[in-house]
């Protein structure tokens, strides 16, 4: 018999016959096929929205010069304009205001010179592609501004409106001399942009006399190369000169813990999926154990049964891969604007709206499916072929043809678990920079721990099962006593079932711990750290400079303590500075003041003395990220560029931070302001007199700021829980792995059982007509479903306190530092137990029924 | 035979001296036309029409010649009140080299206009920079009279000009009036497409200077037209050196 007959006579029939198997199967991998493609079309969005502002924005410049983000000298223009190979050197103020009133919008707001931008790039303020009526207003007064067309009709706005922006200086009222069609940069942020002329900019946020980027395209002949060497000798130490393609990598660098996370989370679902197929496939073989053995017997070759399996799996992930596809573009659209509200809170000023599909994602996902469900099915389909015609028509056990014997399982079980050992302790012993010290080693070792442990299902299963028949069943009358022995009937294959919900709740677990720690860790040291009552900011409390904050004027300051009830007011500054090519948040405070208040969590180095050492000197903190990162110790220097070039600052201390996974350094605000030029802080912590009057003080700062500026006047408990929000909205794709692999868990029971139900029609037949009443059948199969439930959930509480914990040292310290400790998620974990316990009762529910209404006399027949 | 020779001859004779006059010397004759006019100073009426309607600003406008092919011009704003003040300052040390600055008063600064936004809109006008500026460097360009023909009245050589160095656009044609050696028309082209347009009416000999007093330049993309209307113009007055300062720019002609 050909394979495609046998496709055909055997599979087909099989797979209409049993649709909910199949159903089942194909949704295991539509899922974990749509958790890749999601992730990866919403990486993919994220990334390609930055990448597309950034081109938007940079229209022809093949480089762009950019110094520390409170901007640099635009003296610094000229020389640039001056270097030969330079075509033209346009000056650029990129900063961003929220539209006050309406709907709030942040706006990226671009300060061009008008006179010259035209020619970087592709819009003119004169041509057609906008509506300007008077180009010499726009120009002679500093309070225009350019606005998109997209943008005015959603805020409904219009030409000639006034409009009010809140900035660093306040709310400042512009005029929309302009309406800008979508060309150019008009198209990028979703339109929410708005042009101003540069030195308009430069007064409206206090950046008078200084330029954020520089864009500059090159001559006909010259090479970006040695236009790029030529600028980087003209100008002092310290620039970022880098074509537009480097900035998206520097974007890329700055997501990527963020990216690890998710793509980590795809590769789980995979998982889990890969093995609910394994499960299928098993129970597939188990429930055709007779045919399978009259096909060996009619001359049916090995190979053949092998072939026929693998390729009855194939047509099931080709359904399930491109439903997964069609799903997961589902998902990512539904989920995009989520993930670019948390990426543009938290990392970067973003617009993610659309999504951008690349076919790499889809081929991705669809492959990654097949391949997966046709490594799962191996095994199974391998052991489908060493079932002897005789064992099959004697009924012998499968179990005993399998492939997998109990040894065999111990011995692979003991494997895994040992590789996985072996794979964190190489993490744990080799240095930060060493091949070995990866966290995708890390990550194979938890997936090890997670295969290790479940090939030790049986062995767990079977102790279970003794401790359930000697101590629980006896309790629960003859249902419990039955529902004990079917059970460990066969121990193999209920394994399976067990397995499905220990990985389902392993990942829950392992998820809950991660997060748990990190919230807790996050949480302890913000305790620590705020010891203020109330806290000043302009944007989120979280953000960094780049996403939704608008600094204030230091000034700001004097005016606060002014109020009746403060104590004092603390300012803290942060930016992003560059330190050997990469992103880091440079962190500002006075530290004398914080000092007299509160202490640093310092892991090691300086202790004492540390407000005499940092004070308006020339040194600095480093949390244990950015120690980790560039294996940097306490007495080590590290040089940074300050917009009067690169200054080298002595690590006095690494300290615990958690304020970016990017790593940070603290420096005193007056060390910041002597380099920096800037006075400006993006919160103020304001201590009061008297706690009690706390809400008094903060009404008072609102009423005293309120009508100049926009302001979110927190106290520290409304503060701390933004960020538990904040923690929260980052772990939101967690969340929703642990739907997809409960789903998943459950989907597997349901298979397992259905096939015990089926395969012991007999029985039940036999245990009907000697007078167990239908109810009584139900509540047996419900209570085994729920027994194997509580099993996998037992073991897979374990697990995931394992792969928590290393997931935590892998992931969670190589960014943050080892002061990060692992709290075991105890709620979580009886939530673990009553889920799994319940999500089994209720999978259960559907084969109850189905042997409930086993008919006596056709199930006596039946074999 | 003979007969056949001779007008081969005639026809050759044709074909390379269609003209007594060949382009380049035709805009060397503008070019001297434009130095005579170089020392001046005039109020000027400016209006802009859109779909919108129309806005009027009026202007003072000073220039002096410095030298050999050097010049000094400055423009100053004077209505509407949103406007007065805001100034053009140009100092060309030859027809081919010249720094263009603009000061908005409510700035307080003074910004340079790059060479290279030269062609670019005189303050939101549809005149250009350029057009404010001495005449061109006949150097940077080509000349060829493409055909004669009678303009607004006026025999007229029809010029085509096309730049040497990079400009905003690839080609323009001028109708020269043949007895007064000035532009009467323009036509700027970018590749084949036809953006704008000039023409200058109402010529009036002022000490011996044709000038033309209404200017009027069309933007065929944007539909958009500029008038300029010239008034109190006077030749070679007395202008100091002074006059042409950035001092000057930032405070105004008192």
């Amino acid at each position: 018999m050909s394979l495609l007959n046998l496709l055909r006579f055997i599979s087909l029939r099989h797979m209409r016959l049993q649709k909910a198997q199949t159903f089942m199967a194909v949704s295991g991998i539509c899922l974990g096929v749509a958790a890749i493609v999601s992730i990866g079309i919403i990486n993919n969005s994220i990334l390609f929205s930055f990448e597309d502002s950034i081109n938007k924005v940079t229209g022809k410049a093949v480089l762009q010069i950019t110094g520390a983000q409170s901007g640099f000298p635009e003296e610094l223009l000229e020389k640039v304009q001056g270097v030969t190979g330079v075509e033209y050197a346009v000056p650029i103020i990129d900063t961003h205001g929220i539209l006050v009133g309406g709907k709030e919008e942040s706006l990226m707001i671009l300060g061009i010179d008008v006179l010259i931008d035209h020619q970087i790039r592709s819009y003119s303020l004169s041509e057609d592609n906008s509506d300007i009526p008077d180009p010499l207003l726009f120009l002679a007064k500093p309070d225009s501004i350019l606005i998109t067309n997209r943008f005015a009709e959603r805020e409904k706005i219009k030409l000639e409106q006034k409009i009010n922006i809140q900035t660093v200086q306040g709310i400042k009222t512009l005029k929309v001399r302009g309406l800008l069609n979508p060309e150019g940069p008009a198209k990028a942020m979703d339109g929410n942009i708005a042009i101003m002329d540069i030195y308009a900019a430069q007064m409206a946020f206090g950046k008078e006399g200084r330029i954020d980027r520089i864009d500059v395209s090159i001559l006909k002949g010259e090479t970006i190369e040695s236009v790029k060497k030529r600028i980087e000798d003209a100008l002092p130490k310290g620039y970022n000169v880098d074509t537009p393609e480097g900035r998206t990598k520097q974007v890329e660098i700055l997501l990527s813990t963020f990216q690890r996370n998710i793509n980590l989370i795809s590769f789980i679902a995979v998982f889990v999926g890969m093995y609910l197929i394994y499960n299928a496939v098993s129970i597939a073989v188990v429930h055709r154990k007779k045919e399978i053995g009259i096909l060996r017997a009619i001359g049916t070759k090995r190979g053949q049964i092998i072939r026929l399996f693998l390729s009855e799996t194939l047509v099931i992930a080709v359904i399930g891969s491109s439903l997964g596809i069609g799903f997961g573009i589902f998902l990512a659209k539904s989920l995009v604007s989520v993930f670019g509200q948390v990426v543009s809170e938290i990392y970067m000023r973003t617009s993610v709206n659309e999504i951008s599909i690349s076919y790499d994602h889809l081929i991705k996902g669809f492959f990654a499916g097949i391949i997966t469900s046709i490594i799962a099915a191996m095994f199974p389909a391998i052991s489908s072929s060493r079932i002897t015609p005789i064992s099959a028509i004697r009924s012998v056990p499968f179990s005993e043809d399998g492939f997998f014997t109990k040894k065999k399982l111990g011995i692979a079980s003991i494997f895994f678990v040992v590789c996985a050992v072996c794979l964190f302790l190489q993490y744990k012993l080799t240095e930060n920079n060493s091949y070995f010290h990866s966290s995708l080693g890390v990550f194979v070792a938890t997936l090890f721990i997670l295969i290790g442990l479940s090939l030790a299902t049986p062995a767990f299963l079977k102790a279970y099962l003794l401790f359930f028949r000697r101590f629980i069943a006896s309790k629960m009358g003859s249902s419990g006593k039955l529902a004990g022995l079917n059970l460990q009937k066969n121990i193999n294959r209920n394994a399976v079932a067990a397995a499905a919900v220990f990985y389902g709740i392993s990942v829950f677990v392992s998820t809950a711990g991660f997060m748990y720690s990190a919230k807790m860790s996050v949480m302890r040291f913000i305790d620590n750290a705020v010891k203020a009552e109330i806290l000043i900011t302009s944007g989120h409390p979280l953000a960094t400079t780049g996403s939704k904050n608008i600094p204030m004027p230091l000034d700001m300051l004097k005016e606060v303590e002014k109020i009746p009830g403060v104590l004092q007011a603390d300012p803290f500054r942060k930016l992003y500075v560059s330190y050997n090519n990469r992103r880091t948040l440079l962190l500002n405070i006075d530290v004398a003041r914080r000092l007299s208040y509160s202490s640093f969590m310092v892991v090691s180095g300086e202790e004492k003395n540390l407000s005499n050492i940092l004070s308006n000197k020339d040194n600095v903190l480093i949390n244990e990220g950015f120690a980790l990162k560039n294996n940097i110790k306490p007495g080590d220097s590290i040089v940074l560029p300050t917009p009067n070039g690169q200054v080298s600052f002595g690590v006095a201390a690494i300290i615990v931070e958690y304020t970016s996974d990017i790593g940070s350094i603290l420096m005193d605000i007056h060390t910041y302001q002597r380099y920096w030029k800037e006075r400006l802080a993006d919160t103020i912590a304001v201590r009061v007199k008297d706690k009690k009057n706390s809400e008094a003080v903060r009404k008072a700062i609102q009423d005293k700021f309120g009508n100049d500026r926009k302001l979110f006047v927190l106290l520290a408990s409304e503060f701390k829980k933004e960020i538990r929000k904040i923690i929260d909205q980052v772990f939101v794709f967690n969340y929703m792995l642990n739907v997809i692999t409960l789903t998943i868990a459950s989907l597997g029971i349901i298979v397992t059982l259905l096939a015990s139900v089926l395969e012991r029609t007999r029985e039940i037949g036999i245990l009907r007509a000697i007078g167990m009443l239908k109810k009584q059948v139900s509540q047996v199969v419900v209570l085994e479903s729920m027994l194997l439930g509580l099993a996998g959930g037992t073991l897979g509480c374990v697990a995931g306190i394992v792969n928590g914990w290393m997931t935590l040292d892998g992931f969670y310290r190589s960014d943050f530092g080892a002061s990060a400790q692992y709290f075991i998620p105890y709620a979580s974990i009886i939530w673990a137990i009553i889920i799994s316990g319940l999500l089994s009762a209720i999978a259960g529910i559907y084969p109850a029924r189905r042997a409930a209404k086993t008919n006596i006399v056709e199930a006596l027949a039946y074999e | 035979m003979n007969r056949f020779y001779m007008t081969l001859f005639f026809l050759f004779f044709l074909s390379t001296n269609v003209w007594a006059i060949n382009g380049r010397e035709v805009q060397e004759k503008v070019v001297e036309v434009r130095v005579k006019a170089l020392t001046r100073k005039a109020d000027v009426g400016m209006v802009l029409f859109d779909k919108t309607g129309k806005r009027t600003r009026t202007l003072n406008e000073y220039s002096k010649k410095t030298g050999d092919n050097a010049y000094k011009v400055l423009v100053m704003f004077k209505t509407p009140p949103d406007l007065e003040d805001v100034g053009f300052l140009i100092h060309a040390r030859s027809f081919s080299d010249r720094d263009l600055w603009a000061y908005f008063p409510e700035y307080k600064r003074i910004r340079r206009i790059p060479n290279t936004s030269q062609d670019d809109s005189f303050f939101g006008s549809d005149f250009s920079y350029d057009d404010f500026g001495g005449p061109p460097n006949i150097d940077d360009y080509s000349f060829k009279i493409i055909k004669e023909e009678e303009f607004d009245g006026k025999p007229s050589y029809v010029l085509e000009v096309t730049p040497k160095i990079r400009r905003k656009y690839t080609r323009y044609i001028a109708w020269v009036a043949k007895d007064l050696w000035i532009y009467i028309k323009i036509e700027y082209y970018q590749d084949d497409t036809l953006y704008r347009t000039g023409s200058f009416k109402d010529i009036r000999t002022i000490t011996g200077i044709p000038t033309p007093f209404k200017l009027e330049m069309e933007n065929k993309k944007t539909n958009h037209r500029t008038e300029l209307t010239l008034e109190n113009i006077v030749y070679n007055p007395e202008l100091s050196d002074d006059m042409f300062t950035q001092k000057t720019l930032q405070k105004g002609v008192k």
